[in-house]
């Protein structure tokens, strides 16, 4: 009897409990052995994975939550509604996973809320950590009537949910402006490292340049979330809603490409294009896959209008973009810092392990919370339950 | 600015004797095995380049990158001169290896709690009108210290009274200046010198940092705006909606809603 009541053993259960185990010695060796023994970072690349991947991609592509929440609630594009709750959770758990990664990536993390009251209003990673502990705030508010709308005390719950649709607006509103003002900041830090970041990638225009990447990224990984609720958690979003949004995002790429190409030109990087060398050849894998296939494949309305095909196309934009950060924390310095810096897998488990566990706590909410409109299986989809969004 | 103090390394007058470093090594405690490259436990080298000896260490810039990377403000320009660093602030975020033009920050990856290290120019001794360690220690006088203008004057004088010199004093306009200065015989790029810009690196994330409140007032400003719109339209559409469905009694008509 009692073996009935475990847990199935299925696939993806057995990946993510691998995962875990890996994440939790890799836990392990940054807390108990140190950066030496977990990492291969050095004094010439004191930033790697963790900042890479954990961070400024963990930032990006939660840029969904603001965009969308200020497209429905501030702009009034009523369609995208039966999304915004679930691009809302994906972007808190986002930044849930970013803070997360922030406890192993810091040398000191028992001393992170320092900047809290140590000030110094000319670094601008104190205004990306002031923006983004204030926003992370604003997400959890924004997300927590999903939480509390489960609460079975009447009154209390009313009382909540009144307070909350009053405040609604004054909190898209500030979520957007924090949100545009560190997404750009997390591009702002590099600024100070003139000279030591390869030319494909160091621009005066690397704010603007991170933000207007950021967007489609946050819109696609939406896309992605909504697409994987649909096909395996009974999620009943319209496919047209997606492919709508979808239509945003090849004009967004445009206009960053457009402003990238001007600025290689005008910086001199353009020079650098299409020399021989690895940062070359990773530049224009990065921009195959974040805009030139993106931008083709999006045209098309085959595409747009297939879910599989969509989703696919969305992917390889989240992963151009990743691409993209990558190669302005890690690449772009291999050349200035003689290091060639390959992290450890350690490094991997711990990142992996940290979104791994954002997954599976969105998986639960979808389930349990009300995220997305959900039918029960169907067996007869279109007739017995027709679509409710 | 108040006065600062500087030091002017000359490269033709060192002899690479080491007695710097051990001083150094000495003041801070650490174990006096020479080492090849800055560390946190070297805060000066002296580089082999040829047949020319180049003392590293930190160059304590008059508007370090550090200092204004660092977002606990852990790492100061004092007025005296060096750039220091107060690890009861650090959080470990590594910022300002990532931004100094001269890599000299180092930390402690093999420790469980680790710092940043650098030079601060024996700040302690200085406050209390002693010579940096390295200074004091050297025999033949090839780095010296002393109020940032007289410095320069002296460099100055070196490089202009003797033909060997090579014409500029590094330090003295990279990144805006620096507390340390360097004259030699041989061009600074052959000496593994980097080259850097005239301007002091807090510059370029300055103008950035300066758009936030054209950001906040700008975007909160039209997204308000827009919101109005959006609001007022909905209210109309909400208003003819009834007033149709007032007038037609049964509220069908689609035309209106």
């Amino acid at each position: 009897m009692s073996n009935t009541r475990l847990p199935k053993l299925t696939f993806w259960r057995t990946i993510v409990a691998v995962i875990f185990l890996a994440g939790a010695y890799a836990a392990y060796a940054r807390f108990a052995l140190g950066f030496q023994a977990s990492t291969n970072l050095v004094d010439s690349q004191p930033w790697g994975l963790w900042v890479g991947l954990g961070t400024l991609c963990g930032v990006g592509i939660s840029a969904g939550g603001f965009a969308i929440a200020a497209a429905v609630y501030l702009l009034g594009f009523e369609r995208y509604r039966p999304v915004v709750r679930a691009a809302v959770l994906l972007s808190f758990l986002g930044y849930l996973t970013v803070i997360v990664g922030m406890m192993y990536e810091l040398g000191l993390p028992w001393r992170i809320w320092h900047p809290i009251v140590m000030w110094n209003r000319r670094s601008v990673l104190f205004e990306v950590s002031w923006c983004v502990m204030l926003y992370t705030t604003v997400l959890s508010l924004e997300f927590s009537p999903s939480l509390v709308e489960k609460i079975p005390w009447v009154r209390l719950r009313e009382l909540y949910l009144k307070w909350h649709h009053h405040l609604l607006i004054a909190l898209v509103l500030t979520g957007a402006i924090l949100s545009s003002l560190h997404q750009s900041f997390l591009g702002g830090l590099y600024l100070l490292a003139k000279g030591k970041v390869d030319p494909l990638w160091y621009s005066s225009f690397l704010p603007t340049l991170f933000y207007l990447s950021a967007v489609p990224a946050g819109l696609a990984a939406t896309i992605m979330a909504v697409y994987l609720c649909n096909r395996s958690l009974h999620a009943r979003v319209d496919p047209r809603v997606l492919s709508e949004m979808s239509q945003i995002i090849a004009p967004m790429l445009y206009v960053y490409a457009l402003l990238r190409g001007i600025d290689l030109v005008t910086h001199g990087g353009a020079a650098y294009l299409f020399r021989w060398r690895e940062e070359s050849l990773l530049f224009w894998f990065e921009i195959a896959m974040f805009v030139i296939v993106p931008v083709f494949l999006l045209s098309q309305s085959k595409v747009r209008n297939n879910p599989n095909a969509l989703y696919g196309t969305c992917a390889l934009v989240v992963m151009g973009f990743m691409a993209n950060r990558l190669n302005v924390s890690i690449t772009a310095f291999q050349a200035s810092s003689g290091f060639y810096y390959v992290p450890k897998w350690t490094e991997f488990a711990l990142t992996l392990a940290t979104v791994t566990a954002a997954g599976v706590a969105f998986h639960y909410a979808v389930i349990y919370l009300e995220i997305l409109p959900r039918g029960v299986p169907p067996k007869n989809w279109m007739t017995t339950h027709p679509a409710t969004a | 600015m108040p006065k600062t103090k500087a030091i002017l390394i000359d490269i033709t007058k060192c002899i690479g004797c080491l007695s710097c470093e051990a001083a150094c090594k000495q003041l801070r405690g650490f174990s006096q095995d020479p080492e090849p490259k800055l560390s946190p436990t070297a805060f000066t080298v002296v580089e082999e380049h040829g047949d020319r000896y180049v003392r590293r260490m930190c160059m304590n810039c008059q508007d370090p990158a550090c200092a204004s990377a660092c977002l606990v403000g852990a790492l100061k320009k004092t007025d005296l001169g060096p750039v220091t660093y107060d690890a009861s602030k650090c959080i470990g975020c590594r910022y300002c290896l990532v931004a100094c033009p001269f890599n000299v920050p180092r930390y402690q990856w093999s420790k469980l709690a680790p710092f940043v290290t650098k030079c601060d120019m024996c700040y302690a001794r200085q406050a209390q009108g002693q010579p940096p360690a390295c200074v004091e220690a050297c025999p033949v006088q090839a780095s010296i210290v002393g109020w940032r203008d007289e410095i320069l004057e002296e460099a100055q004088r070196r490089i202009l009274s003797d033909a060997k010199y090579v014409k500029h004093i590094y330090g003295s306009e990279e990144v805006g200046g620096t507390s340390v200065f360097y004259i030699s015989d041989i061009p600074f790029e052959k000496l593994g010198f980097t080259k850097v810009e005239a301007q002091p690196m807090p510059v370029l994330t300055a103008n950035a940092l300066g758009d936030i409140p054209t950001v906040v007032m700008v975007g909160g400003g039209l997204l308000a705006g827009l919101y109005w719109i959006t609001n007022r339209r909905k209210l109309v559409a909400l208003a003819e909606a009834e007033e149709a469905s007032a007038q037609s009694g049964s509220g069908k008509d689609p035309h209106h809603v």
